[in-house]
């Protein structure tokens, strides 16, 4: 029997496999943001349908429900109606704010006019804010504190049982 | 019925597999020869199944015959013939069962090679082959089986993936890598033989090496295959970016290489058998884990197949492959070495030790990289990566070092090298090295590692060349194998110097053209002709065609496009090359606009990148002159059927 | 205004600022050192994708305004995580990753040298006597073509 064979070849075996077996239930496309527990990056953009100017800084004192959407975005069609549903409903207690990247102002209007909008929606023009919230793809929908704190991140199309279940984090 | 006539077959291969396992192993430990006899059918009844299964699926395929699961899957009535045959082995299910009926050729034709000789040994490597093909049956019959009836068929099917059909290449590397892949099999077999029967012969190591090299012939071609279809396809200008399911065909090559360098110390002074034996089990387990990355969805990957229950299953044998081949070695790899000697460690065996050095260290080293980021994530629950730049810095060292090794090992003698000889052997190819960094230098290359590889690649290449000037016809007649192996050399210090040019000295420039602008790169100017748009029933493309002409010359028109499947989310480019021996021009659409007639545009000059396709295939030439069998008039040397004497080494 | 805004958070840039063929280079090395977050493991540099496009803007303007490497990697890295980072920074388990290629290569190189001193025989106890039979040299010389 040849101790060192089966030492190093069971160590060997035994660390590879635990590895692979520990990371079968794994989806290696879902990755987590760093940015939950930790302050909404600053931004002040204009709003293109309300006119007026969103300072992230300025929300706190209520939750914010941040989604990052595009009109090249399929799934985005499908939340939409959610979102704008959820705004009519809450929207004086919640402030939801939605920003368009790698888009233009006429199609963005064009959708909102045929889709309807309950909430500022601000044109993120060369992606910049989208970089600093760490979005790969849209739609992707953060949710923030009061005091101005990510406590949750979603990535794609928003329905009403997830917001309400992010949002109640943000409200603890 | 077609689908129910497949499941027979592929439930009948289970138990003729197993069935044949069983009587084999029965048969070596009985040491019965009509045991051996009988196991030998059950060999030949598996590859019959496998081939008619095959044939089966082939047929509910080109007939068109939805009611059978993977037709459904993957056949459509308006993709060309050749796309529903090759759609075989398009997807997971249909690919499995190929890969059973390359197993089925390989298990047949080694029992049959093997036909009266051996047979102490025949037994247990036709009992470890079935035993395999029992697993892969047991897969294509329960969690990947395409034979599944679907009761109310539809008139007509999706058609194979999309990516997959527009390019020659893809055809063809699916079955190279699998003839690679599932070839390591056989050898396997053989080592496990040679294990349970408690001695490797001199007379069984041609046998084992033979059944090495065919497989890594494939393999070597399958890789080289993968790199150039990504550089065709895919569209950033690189042929290897160290993606997991790259690395997976890699690994086993890099075993397979080391232990078919071991195998010749092995043969010259019978030395290092359980080493070299222990290679072929890696290269063996390597496949299977190669085959679980690709498949499980586990890793992130361009070309993962998505997370089936195929997965699990696949690792569940792979664990008790591993399992057993470690016990099998703790218990018998002792009782494989003979009393050979080498005489020093300044020689060419010396080399080989360093050269197994290497491959071991490279393959330990692309293992851990890509296995890392699922380690990190298994302990503290955080996503990393390790990507392209940690390979190339710890690959580039360790490749350069090889490049070196190709031109010092067979400089220097068997045996023992004298102080003369060494320095000999290092002074004059080193100023065939000198010479040719100075034109790479005059060329322009200034990266310290291109310079030295370009250093090691002239010395080595000056080394190999003298070689096989020196053997010259008579070598290719009666020494094949060394002048096959010199070939194989010499086409991998083309493919090193080859990699490291092209990737150093490749030059890019993003530029944004309005229709009729032109833009410099290098000696061509391309010129932005049109954009047009194209509908096809599974994608829309935006084509951009461009004219690109040198000193005023017409070269050719290029025709990159931008492709939106309807599957996919972002949309994917396909560019369009054009290559000269000297250097390639690469052409990738970054975005287009085809009302404003205005293209943002990736152009790539790489030089000397078609080398590497043609210098690989001048490898598998080279690995198929040396398999080719030599006939020796020696008495001695002739296969004798003496139990005692296959022990014998010769003088 | 806005980009102010965003990299307020890193302060102030610490290189000097970047143009022309240098800055081309200069996003290029680091867009080659950034995974694209929807991509498969492609880089910045080498994805069209619309957001991997949109980050090598952002690289690109950062160097022009002077930050250094350390600032851009460090500043995508907190939006995206180490995931976003493609070479494993030298720090806490990434360590390993680098360390242990070099451990096994010396483990390996120690092996290699203590077999061959295990195979190794003395020098002169084993070569070949020489032999005036001419079968026997025949035989040596076919073996030695191998």
């Amino acid at each position: 029997m040849n101790r060192t064979v089966l030492i190093v070849g069971s160590a060997i075996g035994l660390a590879l496999v635990a590895v692979l077996f520990l990371s079968l239930g794994n989806d290696p496309s879902h990755i987590d943001s760093p940015l939950i527990g930790r302050p909404a990056p600053p931004f002040a953009l204009k709003a293109i349908n309300t006119g007026e100017m969103i300072d992230i800084a300025r929300l706190r004192g209520k939750p914010v429900i941040l989604n990052f959407w595009a009109t090249w975005c399929v799934p985005c069609y499908q939340e939409h109606p959610v979102l704008v549903e959820n705004a009519q409903r809450i929207g004086s207690n919640v402030q939801f704010v939605g920003v368009v990247f790698n888009d233009s102002e006429d199609k963005i209007n064009a959708f909102l006019r045929q889709r309807g909008s309950a909430y500022p929606t601000l044109l993120d023009e060369q992606g910049k804010t989208a970089i600093a919230y760490g979005v790969g793809g849209v739609p992707e929908t953060y949710f923030i504190n009061p005091k101005g704190v990510i406590v949750a991140k979603f990535a794609g199309p928003m329905t009403t049982e997830v917001l309400q279940a992010n949002l109640s984090k943000a409200m603890q | 019925m077609t689908a129910t006539l497949g499941r027979f077959l592929i439930l009948a291969s289970v138990f003729v597999s197993a069935a044949g396992s069983m009587v084999a192993f029965a048969a070596g430990r009985k040491r019965s020869l009509d045991g051996l006899k009988m196991a030998r059918r059950f060999a030949y009844g598996f590859a019959a199944l496998m081939v008619l299964a095959t044939i089966v699926m082939e047929f509910a395929l080109l007939t068109h015959d939805f009611s059978v699961g993977y037709v459904a899957q993957v056949g459509s009535r308006e993709v060309p013939t050749w796309v529903t045959i090759v759609s075989l082995w398009s997807s997971l299910e249909g690919s499995i069962l190929f890969w059973g009926l390359v197993m089925g050729f390989y298990i047949a034709g080694a029992t049959w090679l093997t036909r009266g000789q051996h047979e102490e040994y025949m037994p247990f490597a036709i009992g470890t082959w079935l035993a395999c093909a029992t697993f892969f049956s047991f897969l294509i019959a329960g969690p990947a089986n395409p034979f599944l009836s679907i009761p109310n068929p539809q008139p007509d099917g999706p058609g194979p993936n999309p990516l997959l059909q527009n390019h020659l290449l893809m055809i063809i590397h699916p079955p190279f890598l699998y003839l690679g892949y599932v070839g390591m099999t056989i050898p396997f077999g053989f080592a496990c033989a040679a294990l349970l029967r408690g001695r490797l012969g001199h007379s069984f190591l041609r046998p084992l090496r033979s059944a090495l090299l065919l497989p890594w012939i494939f393999l070597t071609i399958a890789i080289m295959l993968g790199g150039w279809w990504a550089y065709e396809v895919l569209g950033w200008g690189g042929y290897w970016a160290w993606d997991p399911v790259e690395n997976a065909s890699l690994l086993p090559w890099l075993t397979a290489t080391a232990a078919l360098h071991s195998a010749i110390v092995m043969e010259r002074r019978g030395v290092l058998k359980g080493w070299t034996v222990t290679l072929v089990q890696a290269s063996f387990l390597l496949t299977i884990l190669g085959t679980f990355m690709t498949r499980s969805g586990v890793f992130n990957s361009v070309h993962s197949f998505t997370q089936s229950s195929i997965g699990p299953t696949i690792l569940v044998f792979f664990s008790a492959a591993l399992l057993f081949t470690v016990v099998l070695l703790a218990l018998r790899v002792d009782s494989l070495e003979s009393e050979g000697k080498i005489d020093s460690a300044v020689s060419r065996e010396g080399m080989f030790l360093v050269n197994n050095l290497f491959f071991v260290l490279l393959t330990f080293t692309v293992l851990i990289g890509t296995c890392f980021p699922l380690i990190v994530e298994a302990v503290k629950g955080k996503q990393m990566s390790v990507g392209r730049p940690y390979f190339d810095s710890m690959v580039v060292p360790i490749g350069t070092a090889l490049l070196f090794l190709i031109g010092v090992g067979p400089a220097l003698p068997w045996g023992r090298a004298t102080k003369q000889q060494a320095l000999r052997s290092l002074s004059l190819p080193f100023v065939s090295g000198v010479v040719v960094a100075t034109i790479g230098y005059a060329a322009g290359a200034r990266n310290p590692w291109t310079l030295l590889t370009l250093l090691f690649g002239g010395y080595a290449g000056w080394v190999t060349l003298v070689e096989m000037w020196r053997g010259g016809t008579k070598t290719l007649r009666r020494g094949r194998r060394r002048f096959g192996s010199y070939v194989v050399h010499a086409g991998a210090v083309i493919v090193l110097v080859s990699i490291a040019v092209s990737s150093t000295m490749r030059t890019s420039k993003e530029v944004r053209l309005t229709r009729g602008e032109a833009a410099n790169i290098g000696p061509y100017t391309v010129t932005f002709l049109v954009a047009e748009e194209r509908t096809e029933p599974h994608r829309q493309s935006t084509i951009a065609r461009f004219a690109v002409t040198s000193n005023g010359k017409a070269v050719t028109t290029l025709e990159p496009r931008m492709n939106q499947y309807a599957m996919m989310r972002e949309p994917i480019g396909t560019p369009d090359v054009h290559s000269t021996l000297t250097r390639d021009l690469y052409l990738s659409i970054m975005n287009i606009d085809p009302n404003s007639q205005t293209v943002g545009l990736m152009m790539i000059i790489t030089p000397m990148v078609s080398w590497i396709w043609i210098a690989v295939l001048m490898m598998g030439v080279g690995g198929l002159i040396a398999l080719i069998p030599v006939r020796t008039p020696s008495l001695v040397l002739r296969e004798v059927k003496d139990p005692l004497g296959e022990d014998a080494i010769p003088v | 205004m806005i980009v102010l805004l965003l990299l307020l958070a890193l302060g102030a840039p610490q290189g000097k600022p970047l143009s022309g063929a240098e800055l081309d280079q200069k996003t290029y090395e680091i867009a080659s050192l950034l995974r694209c977050p929807v991509c498969q493991g492609m880089s910045v540099a080498d994805s069209p994708s619309t957001v991997a496009l949109d980050m090598k803007a952002h690289v690109r303007e950062m160097l022009s305004r002077g930050y250094t490497q350390e600032q851009i990697l460090g500043y995508f890295e907190q939006s995206y995580g180490q995931f976003v980072l493609l070479k494993p920074k030298f720090r806490g388990v990434n360590t390993l990753v680098w360390i242990l290629p070099i451990l096994v290569l010396l483990g390996g190189a120690a092996v290699v040298i203590a077999t061959a001193r295990r195979l190794e025989s003395p020098p002169a106890a084993e070569s070949q006597p020489p032999t005036a039979d001419p079968y026997i040299s025949r035989v040596r010389d076919l073996v030695e073509k191998e």
